[in-house]
Parts: structure tokens; sequence; C-alpha cells
């Protein structure tokens, strides 16, 4: 897991862009049985577990957690960051691909 | 023969049947695609989480996420899903009588979800210990359903099967059995390094904790999943019984309407009867005179 994700994409634009072509991506699903959150291309996801806040990034290792209520932030490869709110959530990161399963 | 006027009077109220009847198998029409769309979503949802479950559980009995030193009660508790109102066909009574054939009132508990099940229950004078009422949103809350059910050593669910429109079936299962089997790994030597274990991957906080808290997330998904069936059976089943109540009422309408027919024929006949005797009299009146 890395520590620190960087600064909100969405407030430093032209970074993000300049930066676009190389950054690796990974490939983000968060859903509920009949509601899809986000689907797309992100640059992190930040969530919080028992543990305390974490943040996923590409390359990441193979993970399974239980999120705890919080608000969980997608840094999308186009636009703004996406906060959704999460009551109860499980995260699954495998091969640069994360997704949450909401309300489960 | 009965009047004209009342015979259209009869068909009058049998034209508004078929409106009504046409108005409620368009609506169920319309829900049954709607709530059949959402299945198919919600499916994709459940089969992605049931093939996470299946590679990391450890437990092969499952026990409702109780604890070692829980002692549940030693009886079966039966869930009958029924739906919230009338006009759904004769699904429930299905379902109520293939119930009443499985129940046996010192060996089960019984709860209920949905009001028209509640009042069958009722009429058919058997006792339930819980009700609840059939959710109406997307979300449902089964937590305090699970409560109920991890009291219980056993628990058996009645809920009825979408198969097509013109079929829906009623089942029952052991809800530890369908939880167990869909969570078995059909070939243990499919395993590999891909699969999800504590070689391949990091749980956080424990994989005991992640599984336990699956095994539980797996109940609620296998209730939710049974009452989403069962209401998209219902709709097809009010589908069904609005369509039958439309082409009888239709029938109905089309016979008044030749009987109103006849009436007024026969009615005018009469009449014509009537006058012509008249006239013959008049003019055999004539004649004397």
């Amino acid at each position: 897991m890395a520590d620190e994700a960087p600064k909100s994409i969405a407030e430093e634009p032209d970074k993000a862009d300049r930066g676009s072509e190389d950054r690796p991506v990974m490939a983000v699903k968060v859903y509920a049985p009949f509601q899809m959150y986000f689907e797309g291309e992100a640059y992190s996801v930040s969530a919080v577990n028992d543990t305390g806040p974490f943040d996923i990034l590409p390359r990441h290792h193979n993970f399974l957690c239980m999120l705890v209520p919080c608000e969980l932030v997608v840094r999308p490869v186009d636009g703004k960051p996406k906060k959704i709110k999460i009551h109860r959530a499980l995260m699954q990161v495998e091969a640069d691909k994360v997704v949450v399963f909401m309300d489960v | 023969m009965r009047r004209p006027l009342e015979i259209r009077a009869d068909e009058v109220s049998i034209r508004s049947v078929v409106s009504l009847t046409s108005a409620l198998e368009s609506l169920s029409s319309m829900q049954i695609a709607k709530t059949k769309n959402k299945v198919l979503i919600s499916n994709q949802f459940f089969d992605e989480v049931w093939n996470i479950y299946k590679q990391i559980r450890v437990d092969s009995l499952f026990n409702f996420g109780r604890q070692e030193d829980e002692k549940p009660i030693d009886k079966e508790l039966l869930i009958l899903i029924t739906a919230k109102g009338g006009l759904s066909g004769d699904i429930d009574q299905r379902l109520i009588r293939k119930f009443i054939e499985d129940y046996d009132e010192t060996k089960n508990d019984v709860l209920v979800i949905g009001q028209h099940g509640a009042l069958k229950l009722k009429q058919a004078h058997v006792f339930y210990t819980y009700y609840f009422e059939l959710p109406d949103g997307d979300y449902i809350n089964v937590d305090p359903l699970m409560d109920i059910t991890r009291k219980y050593a056993r628990s058996r669910i009645f809920y009825q099967n979408y198969e097509s429109l013109s079929k829906q079936n009623i089942k029952s299962v052991d809800l530890s059995e369908v939880v167990s089997s869909k969570g078995r790994v059909a070939d243990l030597g499919t395993l590999d390094d891909t699969m999800v274990s504590e070689r391949t991957y990091i749980f956080e906080p424990s994989s005991y904790a992640v599984a336990a808290y699956l095994e539980n997330s797996i109940l609620r998904l296998t209730i939710s999943q049974f009452i989403y069936d069962s209401r998209l059976a219902q709709v097809a089943s009010r589908f069904k019984a609005m369509s039958a109540a439309k082409e009888r009422s239709e029938e109905t309408a089309a016979e008044l309407h030749t009987e109103y027919n006849r009436a007024k024929r026969s009615q005018v006949d009469t009449r014509l009867k009537e006058s012509l005797a008249g006239l013959k009299k008049i003019r055999a009146g004539g004649a004397e005179l």
C-alpha cells in the first residue's frame, strides 16, 4: 500500500495533463447491486479500513480488505476526483484492477 | 329474457373492468422489464462476490456467522417470501400450499415477508413468529432478518422463482446448504497461484476476518437475491393473472353485447308484433263497421 496519494489532481490540472502519458493508471470499478458509482481509469483510490486511511496506486500488490464507513476518493484520469460515501464495502485489488463492492 | 337496458349497464361495467385489467397488465409488463433488468445487473455483482468468497472460504460448514459458543435454537426457521398485497395471481397461494406440506408446529418457527402471505397464513390458521414488510426500493436491508436466522440451527426459505413470463415456480431451499454449495469449489485441482489466498494476497485486517465478513455478506446477498427473484416472479404472475382477467372480461363484454343486441331485437320484434296485431284489430274493426 502506498502511504501518501499525490495531491488532488483536480486542483492542479496542468500537472496532471503533463504527466498523463507516462503515468501508470489502473482500472477502477465502484458499484452496488443496482448502481454503478464509478467505472473507468484512475491514478489512485483512497479509502479507510480498520487499520486507518490508505491509498491504492497502480502496481499495488493483490489486496483484499473490508472498508469502514468513510468517503472513498477516486482520482480519475479525466475529470475531478470523485468522492463516494461508503457505508459498508469490500475492496479487491488485483493486477491494476480495483473493484469496490458496496453494501455487501 | 333480461331487459336491454340492464344488459347495457352490465356491459358498461364489464368494459370498465377490461380497461382496468388492461391498464394493470401494461403496468405489470413495464414492472417486469424494469425488475428483470435490475435482477440481471445485480446477478453480475453477486457472481463477482461469490467468486471471491469461493476462493477464500476457510470453513466447509456455513454457520451463519455464529460464534463457536453461541447455542442456536434447535428448530428449523421457515422463511416465506410473499407479495405485498393481492393482485399477484395464484403465486402466493401456491407458496402457502407448499409451505403447509412441510410445516410442523413443533419443529418449525415461521418468518413471513409480505403482507399477503401473512394474511394467507392467518386464513390457514398458521401462527407466524416474525413478520417483515416486503421492501420496495432497490436497497434491501436484510440485517434484521439475518439476526433472526443466526438464532436458529437451520433455516429454510420458500421463494418464488421466475422461469419465464408464463412460468413461475415455487422453490424451497436450505439456506445454509445453498450458501455452502455456492461457495464450494467444484474442482480443487483448478486452484492455482492466481487464486485468492494468503500466498497471493494481502488481507486487512486478516484473512480470517475477511472470510468471516464475507460469510455474512454472502448470506446477506443470498437472501437479497431470493427477494429480488420473488419480486420478479410476483410481477410476472400478476401480468399473467391480469392478461387472463382481461381476456375473460373481453369475452364477457362481447357476450353481453350480443345478448344486448338480441334483447333489443326481440324488444323491437315484440313491439312490431304488438303494432301489427293492433293494426289488424283496427282493420278488422273497420271492416265490421
